[in-house]
Parts: C-alpha cells; sequence; structure tokens
C-alpha cells in the first residue's frame, strides 16, 4: 500500500529531516512511527501525502509513484487518504455536522451523499448527539473524533496520523485509539506518528523507530524503547 | 453536481465579498476611477478629431469646387494646383467628391443638426485638400487668394493658428491622459490583488484542509477570481454611469454655444459613446480577471 524507496528528504542545506529511509507498509497494517520531537515524523508522513517531495528515492502509494505524478493528479491521490492532526485543524465557523460535511462537499460529492454519509460517520466516531455544536463547544478528545471523522468519511484506504492524541489526557487518548482501531479493522491502513510511550506499549503494533531522520529499528509488536 | 459546484462558488464568493467590504469598496472605487479616465480620454479625442477632421495630415489650405462645377473647371483647378511644385506638395494633393465631402460634413456638424439639414449630397461642395511644401504661410496665403477668382472655386480657407494651437493640444491630452489612465488601471489591478489574496489569507485555514481533503485547485480558486472579477465588472459600471453624466453635461455645454462657430463638432455622437461603454466593460472584466487570477494562482502555489 505505501512503499519508501531510499528516500532522503532535506529542508536547508543543513538539515536532513529524513536520510535514506525505505520500509513497505501492507494493506490493513497498523505502524507507529516512533522517535522524539525533531526525528523526522511528520516530514514522513508529508512525504506520503505530497506535501513534500523527496531528494532521493522513491515514495509508492496504492501502486503509485507520487513523485512523478503531475500537479493536476495530487488532488485525486489525497481523496484516498485521511489526514488527522495534533491541533484537529477544524473551521471554527462550521459546526461538527459542517466541518465533515465540508470535506465531501469541496470534491464535489452530490447533496444526497453528504446527508447519508455525514451521520453515519458521525454515529461511527460516537458524536451523533453533537451535531450541530461548534468545535469551541466542544472537548479535545471530541474535537479529535470530528477531525477523525472528517479524515474517515469518505472512506480512504490510509488514514495518516500525526500524534493524534498530543493534546489530550492519557484516558482521552485512550479512547481515540480504540477508534483508530476500530477504523483499522475496516481495513483501513493507518500510519500514526507518535511519541506517547504508553500508547505505543498498550497496543503492540509495528513501530518504526527514527533517530535524526535515520530509521533504526522497525520491529513488529514493538514497544517504544 | 454541476449545479451545486456553481452555487457553492457564487455563496463563497458573495461571502467573501461581505467580508471584505473595505478593501473592496477601494478596488472598485479605483477601478471606476480609471476606467471612467479611459472612457474620457477616448470621447475626447472623438471631439477633437471631429473639429481637426478637415485639417487632417498637415492640411493647410481647402479649395471648395461649387457644387455646379463642370468636370473641366474641376480638372483645371487641379492642374493649376499642380502647377506650383514649390509651394504645393502635388504628391499629397487630394481631392474629396461630394459624397466624401457630405460624410465629413457629418463629423462635423455632429452636434448642429440645424446646419447639417441644409446640406445635402448634391449641393455641397467638393474639395481639394492642399498640403504645403514651403515653410513660408505668406506664399500659401497669396496662392489663395489668386485661387478665389479660379472659375468654379466657391471659396478658399486657410487652416488658421487656432487649429494649430488645437492640434498641438490634443495630442498632449491625449499623450497625458493615456499615460494617467494605464497608470491608474495598474493600480486598479494590484487592488484587486491585494484584495483577493487578502481574502484568500484570511480563509487560509479552510484552503489548507480543502486541498488536504484533495479539492482542485481550479475548486478552490474559481470562487476568488468571480469575486475580483465582479470587483472589476462594478468598477466598470460605475465608470460607465460617470461617462455618461459627463458626456451630457459636455453635449448641453455645447449646445449653448452660437451654432456655426464650429464649436458643436466637438458633441460626441452617442453611438460611440455606447461602444465606449463596452470598451470600458471589457477592460474591467479584464482588470478583475488579472487581478485576482494573480493573486489566486500565487497564493495556491504555497
Ligand atoms: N518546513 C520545514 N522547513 C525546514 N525545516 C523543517 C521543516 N519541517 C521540519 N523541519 C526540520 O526537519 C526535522 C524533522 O522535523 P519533523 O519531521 O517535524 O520531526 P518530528 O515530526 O519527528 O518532530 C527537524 O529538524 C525540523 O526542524
Ligand atoms: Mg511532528
Amino acid at each position: 500500500m505505501i512503499r519508501l524507496e531510499s528516500v532522503t528528504k532535506e529542508y536547508a542545506q543543513e538539515t536532513v529531516a529524513v536520510r535514506d529511509a525505505s520500509f513497505e507498509v501492507q494493506k490493513g497494517e497498523f505502524v507507529f512511527l516512533v522517535g522524539p520531537s525533531g526525528s523526522g515524523k511528520s516530514t514522513l508522513l508529508r512525504l506520503m501525502n505530497r506535501q513534500e517531495s523527496p531528494e532521493r528515492g522513491e515514495v509508492w502509494v496504492a501502486g503509485r509513484n507520487i513523485n512523478e505524478m503531475p500537479d493536476s493528479k495530487v488532488p485525486y491521490l489525497r481523496r484516498t487518504l485521511g489526514n488527522v492532526f495534533q491541533d484537529y485543524k477544524l473551521l471554527p465557523n462550521k459546526t461538527v455536522f459542517e466541518n465533515v460535511a465540508f470535506a465531501l462537499e469541496v470534491i464535489g460529492k452530490p447533496k444526497h451523499l453528504i446527508a447519508q454519509q455525514v451521520p453515519a460517520v458521525l454515529e461511527l466516531v460516537g458524536l451523533e448527539d453533537k451535531t450541530d455544536r461548534f468545535p469551541h463547544q466542544l472537548s479535545g478528545g471530541e474535537q479529535q473524533r470530528v477531525s477523525i471523522a472528517r479524515a474517515f468519511v469518505n472512506r480512504p484506504l490510509i488514514l495518516l496520523a500525526d500524534e493524534p492524541t498530543g493534546n489530550l489526557d492519557p484516558s482521552t487518548g485512550e479512547g481515540i485509539m480504540r477508534l483508530l482501531e476500530r477504523i483499522n479493522q475496516t481495513g483501513t491502513t493507518i500510519v500514526m506518528a507518535t511519541h506517547d510511550h504508553r500508547i505505543v506499549n498498550m497496543l503492540r503494533k509495528r513501530v518504526i523507530q527514527l533517530d535524526r531522520g535515520v530509521i533504526v529499528r522497525d520491529q513488529e509488536r514493538g514497544v517504544y524503547e | 453536481m454541476i449545479l451545486g459546484r456553481i452555487s457553492y462558488a457564487f455563496r463563497e464568493m458573495w461571502a467573501s465579498f461581505k467580508r471584505n467590504i473595505t478593501l473592496t469598496a477601494a478596488a472598485i472605487l479605483t477601478s471606476a476611477v480609471s476606467l471612467l479616465l479611459v472612457g474620457t480620454t477616448f470621447l475626447i479625442q472623438r471631439a477633437f478629431d471631429n473639429l481637426l477632421v478637415q485639417w487632417r495630415g498637415d492640411v493647410e489650405m481647402i479649395v471648395f469646387v461649387r457644387a455646379d462645377a463642370t468636370e473641366s473647371q474641376v480638372d483645371n483647378i487641379e492642374s493649376a494646383l499642380k502647377d506650383q511644385p514649390t509651394v504645393i506638395d502635388g504628391e499629397k494633393l487630394k481631392y474629396l467628391n461630394q459624397k466624401q465631402s457630405f460624410d465629413e460634413a457629418k463629423k462635423i456638424f455632429a452636434g448642429d443638426p440645424n446646419t447639417l439639414s441644409l446640406l445635402t449630397e448634391e449641393t455641397i461642395p467638393s474639395q481639394f485638400k492642399v498640403v504645403p511644401i514651403t515653410k513660408d504661410p505668406e506664399l500659401v496665403r497669396s496662392l489663395a487668394e489668386q485661387f478665389q477668382t479660379l472659375p468654379g472655386v466657391e471659396s478658399v480657407a486657410l487652416a488658421e493658428d487656432q487649429f494649430r494651437v488645437i492640434a498641438k493640444l490634443s495630442s498632449f491630452v491625449r499623450t497625458v491622459t493615456i499615460g494617467m489612465s494605464l497608470v491608474l488601471l495598474a493600480v486598479a489591478v494590484g487592488l484587486i490583488w491585494n484584495t483577493i489574496r487578502t481574502a484568500m489569507f484570511a480563509r487560509r485555514r479552510e484552503i489548507e484542509v480543502m486541498k488536504l481533503v484533495g479539492a482542485t485547485n481550479w475548486f478552490i480558486r474559481v470562487p476568488f477570481m468571480l469575486e475580483g472579477l465582479l470587483q472589476g465588472l462594478i468598477g466598470a459600471v460605475v465608470s460607465c454611469g460617470g461617462l455618461w453624466g459627463l458626456n451630457r453635461a459636455w453635449t448641453n455645454g455645447v449646445a449653448s454655444f452660437k451654432p456655426g462657430t464650429g464649436i458643436s463638432a466637438l458633441v460626441v455622437p452617442s453611438g460611440y459613446v455606447s461602444g465606449v461603454m463596452v470598451i470600458l466593460i471589457a477592460l474591467g472584466a479584464i482588470a478583475g480577471a488579472v487581478g485576482s487570477g494573480i493573486a489566486a494562482s500565487r497564493f495556491l502555489d504555497v
């Protein structure tokens, strides 16, 4: 589903954010990217949805080399990917329903489909009672659920999550992880960056560990060391 | 689905339009003023043109030939003119027959329909337009007196000094107004660009989300481009209103002069004014599309 071949990403001449990274993620896998702040986790995720392009190496997603893809095709690549962030990136002037519907509206989905899919996904994340609230009327955990609903509403093949529990207290974070596991069980591939030891050790999924841009460990059912 | 997209684009455009009302007003006003200046330039040029049409191309002397002159009389006048190679430029000598003279008269008397109604293609004199080769005005003047008495000649007119002044003034005014309107038009494009850039910056979070969920650049861009286009168009409509008012006041002013003084030639026909308005609308739309187009593509590249 995702394959990186000797990928190197440099920002300025001095900062090498990712150095010669290679790995493959199978369909339906759940993978943790771990490592201290600044080790290149977010950069790796941004390489997978073409927010960044590598200096060297190739990134393959769903069977296509996404760096050879013309700019005009990138929106269609992104429709097969969902993105979840530490800061949720919700639109403050839209309700829960509207925030999720927005993701379908702007890719031209018809109204009747929106009316059908949005309530379904809001029920999946457990927010069916709060569809008309605004983000500031929700707790952090609830806001993250909205953002997961928005990422998942179009049934992407892959969900990219960048420290989704980073702003949440431990028990709320666990709730988010249970939700992500459920989404994973529907067949959606999940790549999640985190430096939360507890969560990694609890779930025992595959762990790819980074240290200053270099992959130093790739382990099935791993823990955070 | 197409309808949904169109209504989305217009809804977004309108919301953004209201949000940035001050910047929008400034952009519209500048477009209006610059386009009004463009339109005024056209009208002033046309007015001067009417006034100077008889004397275009360095013509200094006109020999009017009687409507009832015989062909041989006309030929005689022509050869007499060509017989003066030291005073007259024979190459540039031009003859306007009665039909051509009548067409010219329609311009000269555009604002003086009474005089025009007295003229017909049959009664109007035909004319020789004479370009002198000498620099000495006295030579031309004495030649004019000489021709006055030739059989078939109705009258001889000399370009008066005020025409030369007006011709100079006209080209000066043209240079200045064209220069000023170009500068103002560039400012208008810049202001529209800035308004759209600001509108996009205000909505950068929305744009970021749109890009992440896979909206195409065109989908994101179109509402903003429509907004710029609308600003240019509104500016153009306002300038058309202004131009209409200016032209009315001008026409009324000219009409209060005594007919037959030549001032009436300064009236611009209303068909021409409508033509200029179409040009202004087109220019407004282009200015809006260019300004917002640049803003939208720059922003999305980031
Ligand atoms: N847009 C950027 N421009 C320049 N340097 C960047 C940029 N984004 C990240 N970096 C640098 O790249 C390195 C990896 O950053 P990042 O991928 O954000 O790490 P992590 O997500 O693991 O904290 C860091 O040294 C960071 O300073
Ligand atoms: Mg990060």
